[in-house]
């Protein structure tokens, strides 16, 4: 190839300067490819997720409804404001696991498999519709029960009997909660099959899909109170609850597209921030490629170049590099799309189709590929170009007059400092525009890395919020109620069982002023002081045993009704009878769903199921809770107790279960930020290494004078790692004054953007400890490279060194 | 014939690059008549013990193909009036006049393109560019001044280098031969661009005796070819090649020394 010496030079100073070139092309193909991971994965995932979730006609609303037949629906789909209504059946089982192990069973059943309109489902293997004793197994609970086509399952119903169903077939329902979120199992039965199980043959649910306005949660509340007054109450059915599927109550959004979302901030935020600190290692390895090169540059110009010939130079070498990195970043982005999608549709139960590079993420990547380096280089470009030719050529880019800085001072004042620290703590000061830079990139990596931990850590903080409200080692529900006495003697009877507590529960709805009702709001009747929850009030105060009329409301309750607030007064319906309540205090967020807290008593006059309880809640050591075992061997003799005594055959839950299934809706997130952390962590490390290297280089005739005067091998790697781990700490120390309000601001985007509540916010000393140890042994390893291969130099080799 | 400096430049010798600003000529009255002129220079530098002289008031005039050599002893101020004559360092006051060009007056990219054209320059340590190779070090030169149509540079380049003898060395890097033989390739560099004025800091410390006879008969050639020759040597058989010699003391020219001959 015949190019032309000025450019010939420029190929074969990238080629010869691999270490340098390599990291300059791997800090712009990470910081692209974090950028493509991010930018792809969100278009997959909104492409992939969301458009599967929307193929499936997912229902904009669901109506609990009394007992009714089939053709119901046909009289609610033939409402003009109502697209398709889908009956189904709900009906909660037990199954034995091979363990010994039970576990709840949902299963739903709807009139013709052929023809689902709502909630559609897509056949993985097997039967597309399930036989007389068979059943359609979710993937999800079918991977987790690690359960296949033509297996047995043994389910437990009420009676005591247990009936064996064949697994017909294995299916994926887009619309349900992964078995590892919800804990529930999921399957699809037909009627005949319920019959055969010694169930009546009716419908209980209703899924249904407005004409218009489908993502307008106004609107479909008003179509679902039409369906309601309109059709099925006047059929003489009554409806138990309305609802509006997923997190974010926001009809047609994906159950968990609230978490999705905060997941998605989280990336793009360091998607950006990746960019930045890609900037400023390319500023701080092009500055290093320009120092050694500064004697050419004076050579170049003492020959008759001008400073736009090397400008002109220096960019293309920038751009060369740049396009080596973006071409490497292509797959390298494709590869970790592949991996955080692989990750959240294992998670959140979707199938990726196709993972892909878009021109729109080509051009992406390219252009940030080719602009962000060279606006990083410009700088330095310009300020080693602009060097005077005597400058460069025979002080090598530095200045004749040395500047000595007010560190220097006082560590020439330090008398009694070791030589080879004072040595090592002088380098460290010595190019302060480069330590800028390289503790800049070092510190916000660090900041961010402590703040992901932080996002963590008050996430878990929020989750620990629930645990307020889940004060008790094991509860059992009691369908259709039972006498609190007995209920609470029968608890107690059991020997580990020191404290039991009966709660009244019902359904409620807030009636508006315009006649509207309110989403189902779950309304607790406790007894006085109760033990086993331990409320945190955000507003107002607690319950008094002898507060009438008065309830206290959840946070999650607010964010659905806004205009409740302590002091207003709420017109509330129970069972048909409707009564004003004082609003007294707010309690925090339950993630649980709305819930409002009234004494017992009032509860159960609104009821008329006086000196009933619907769920009992057991403590072994009031104050303390149970390990896993203990709770579970409590919820099992709680299961036996009661159903001997014929009182409920409903399955315990105990607090840890509770707890497991909670926090491993969570453990997605937690991993990509820790990805997010990793990724950090690199982006500092390379830009550390680069600094070394640098340090090194510009040090090789210092270091070949040490060795000339008898400085041993250990004691020139001393030198330079302890100038390493200095740098290090100093930006450890810096990215932790910064990591509280840092850490702050993301946890805060990142539980208002997943939990929908405002956060406590918890900061982490042990991602604070992490980053010390990581960051130290980053300091080190890179140091220790260059400073092997310094010390690795003959003296000769060194003194010679141009 | 031999080409004035001021004839190259109404020549429009500078035309080909658009990017070089022209220096500014000195009015008709006040042309030199010498190829290089010093005036009253004076350059000192700055340590932290204070300013150091390294000339004082020196003056030097040199004519169209002469060859001069500067003697005197290591710290008197040789190889800053080498700096100051090609504008690689400026004078703290006293002007400097190459081909009637104002070195003084010159911006550093204005100095580069004219150093380029006009002054080929050989440094005690060689300075090549180490990851290109000989031929390469030299044609980069008429490529940076855009001299030469860039399919002759290649040909230009082996032509010189035959000419210091090196030529069987053309595609290695300064790396890989010897010192004598990256002395030669810098000589090579400093003709790239067929220069009226060459300047050279001690260009035959590193050559064999065989070597320094071959490259003072070149000197010698290029001087009878009209060259203007300043060389820098402590060498006594180089000053005995020279055509006029003079003798650098504590930033001064001696004045005994000046216009003796050997």
């Amino acid at each position: 190839m015949n190019l032309s010496a000025r450019w010939d030079k420029i190929l074969r100073d990238i080629l010869e300067n691999r270490t340098r070139s390599l990291l300059v092309v791997f800090t712009i193909a990470i910081g692209l490819a974090a950028v493509g991971t991010i930018n792809n994965t969100v278009r997959i995932l909104k492409r992939d997720l969301f458009g599967q979730y929307a193929s499936v006609r997912p229902a904009s609303f669901s109506i609990y409804i009394s007992p009714y037949q089939q053709g119901l629906e046909n009289s609610v789909e033939a409402m003009r404001e109502v697209e398709l209504a889908q009956a189904q059946r709900i009906e909660t089982v037990s199954i034995m696991l091979a363990n010994g192990q039970r576990k709840d069973l949902r299963m739903v059943a709807v009139p013709d498999f052929n023809n689902i309109k709502v909630n559609r489902l897509n056949y993985t293997e097997g039967a597309l519709k399930p036989s007389l004793r068979g059943i359609l197994l979710e993937r999800t609970t079918a991977k987790s029960l690690a359960l296949d086509t033509g297996d047995i399952l043994t389910v437990e119903i009420d009676d005591g009997k247990d009936y064996s169903l064949r697994v017909d077939g294995i299916i994926h329902d887009i619309t349900a909660r992964p078995y590892k979120i919800s804990g529930e199992a999921l399957g699809y039965v037909s009627m005949s099959t319920l019959e055969w199980l010694g169930k009546e043959p009716y419908y209980n649910q209703m899924q249904l899909l407005v004409a218009d306005h489908k993502t307008d949660r106004e609107h479909v509340m008003t179509v679902a109170r039409q369906v309601r007054d309109r059709i099925i109450e006047s059929s003489g059915h009554q409806v138990i609850s309305i609802q509006v599927p997923g997190d974010s109550g926001q009809p047609g959004e994906f159950w968990a597209s609230k978490q999705i979302n905060g997941i998605l901030l989280v990336l793009q935020i360091m998607s950006i921030l990746a960019i930045f600190l890609c900037a400023g290692l390319v500023i701080n390895t092009i500055s290093a490629v320009l120092v050694q090169q500064v004697k050419q540059i004076g050579i170049m110009r003492s020959v008759g170049a001008t400073r736009r010939q090397l400008t002109q130079l220096y960019m293309v070498y920038v751009l060369g590099l740049g396009l080596i990195g973006t071409i490497i970043s292509f797959p390298l982005g494709l590869l970790g799309s592949w991996g955080f999608l692989d990750l959240a549709a294992g998670f959140i139960n979707f199938d990726v189709t196709t993972v892909n590079l878009t021109p729109s993420i080509i051009l992406l990547q390219l252009g940030l590929g080719l602009t962000v380096p060279l606006g990083a280089a410009m700088f330095p470009i310009i300020k080693g170009t602009r060097i005077s030719v005597y400058d460069a050529i025979y002080q090598n880019g530095l200045s004749s007059v040395y500047k000595r800085g007010l560190v220097e001072t006082l560590l020439i004042r330090m008398r009694n400092i070791d030589p080879t620290i004072l040595l090592s703590l002088r380098n460290t000061f010595r190019n302060k525009p480069r330590l800028g830079f390289t503790l800049f990139t070092l510190t916000i990596a660090g900041a961010m890395f402590m703040a992901v931990f932080s996002s963590y850590s008050t996430v878990n903080k929020q989750i620990d919020e629930l645990s307020r409200y889940v004060a008790f080692d094991a509860s059992i529900n009691i369908p259709g109620g039972a006498n609190k006495f007995t209920v609470e003697r029968e608890a107690l009877r059991i020997p580990e069982i020191e404290a039991a507590e009966g709660w009244a529960i019902s359904n409620g709805f807030i009636v508006h002023s315009d006649g509207n009702e309110s989403d189902r709001i779950e309304v607790v009747g406790l007894p006085d002081n109760p033990i086993t929850i331990q409320p945190r009030l955000v507003k107002g105060r607690w319950l008094n045993p002898s507060d009438t009329w008065k309830v206290v409301v959840n946070e999650d309750l607010l964010a659905k009704e806004p205009s409740v607030d302590v002091g207003n007064q709420i017109n509330l319906k129970i069972g048909g009878v409707s009564r004003v309540f004082d609003v007294v205090g707010v309690a925090s967020k339950h993630m649980m769903g709305s819930r409002m807290y009234m004494n017992y008593e009032q509860l159960t006059k609104l009821t008329g199921k006086h000196n009933q309880v619907d769920v009992v809640r057991v403590l072994a050591t009031p104050g303390a809770f149970g390990t896993q075992s203990e709770q579970g061997v409590i919820g099992k003799q709680l299961e036996d107790r009661f159903e001997e005594t014929q009182i409920s055959e409903a399955q315990s839950r105990t607090r840890y279960e509770i707890f497991a299934t909670f926090s491993s809706a969570f453990n997605i997130l937690l991993i990509i930020l820790l990805l997010v952390a990793f990724i950090l962590a690199v982006i500092g490390g390379l830009g550390l290494a680069g600094t070394m290297g640098l340090n090194i280089l510009e040090r090789t005739r210092e270091i070949g004078v040490l060795r000339a005067v008898g400085a041993s091998y250990t004691s020139v790697l001393q030198v330079v790692v302890t100038e390493g781990t200095t740098v290090s700490v100093i930006s450890w120390v810096l990215s932790a004054l910064i990591s509280y309000p840092v850490g702050r601001i993301l946890a805060e985007a990142v539980v208002r953007v997943s939990l929908g509540t405002a956060p406590a916010f918890r900061y982490s000393f042990a991602g604070l400890l992490i980053w010390l140890v990581i960051i130290v042994l980053i300091g080190i390893i890179s140091s220790l490279a260059p400073a092997r291969d310094a010390a690795r130099l003959t003296v000769r080799e060194v003194l010679n060194y141009e | 014939m031999l080409i004035s400096g001021r004839e190259r430049i109404l020549n429009g010798f500078y035309s080909k690059s658009s990017a070089f600003e022209q220096p500014t000529l000195l009015e008709e009255e006040n042309l030199t008549h010498f190829s290089i002129e010093i005036r009253d220079l004076t350059k000192s530098y700055k340590t932290p013990a204070g300013a150091v002289p390294a000339l004082k008031g020196l003056n030097l005039e040199l004519n169209y193909g002469e060859f001069l050599a500067v003697l005197g002893k290591s710290g008197a101020g040789k190889s800053t009036l080498i700096n100051m004559i090609t504008g690689i360092d400026h004078p703290d006051s006293g002007e400097i006049f190459v081909e009637k060009i104002p070195v003084h007056a010159l911006n550093e990219d204005q100095c580069a393109r004219w150093r380029g054209l006009n002054l080929g320059i050989v440094f005690q340590f060689f300075q090549l560019l180490p990851s290109i190779n000989l031929i390469k070090n030299i044609t980069i030169v008429m490529d940076f001044c855009n001299r030469y149509q860039p399919e002759e540079r290649k040909e230009r380049a082996m032509y010189l280098l035959e000419q210091v003898g090196i030529a069987e060395h053309a595609f290695k890097t300064p790396s890989e031969i010897s010192g004598g033989q990256q002395q030669r390739a810098a000589i090579a560099r400093a003709l790239a661009n067929d220069p009226p004025v060459i300047v050279a800091d001690e260009p035959t410390g590193n050559l064999d005796s065989h070597t320094l006879g071959e490259i003072l008969d070149l000197f010698s050639t290029l001087v009878g070819n009209g060259k203007t020759l300043l060389v820098v040597t402590h060498d006594k058989e180089v000053a005995s090649r020279a055509t006029q010699c003079v003798e650098i003391q504590d930033g001064k020219i001696i004045p005994e020394k000046w216009g003796s001959s050997f």
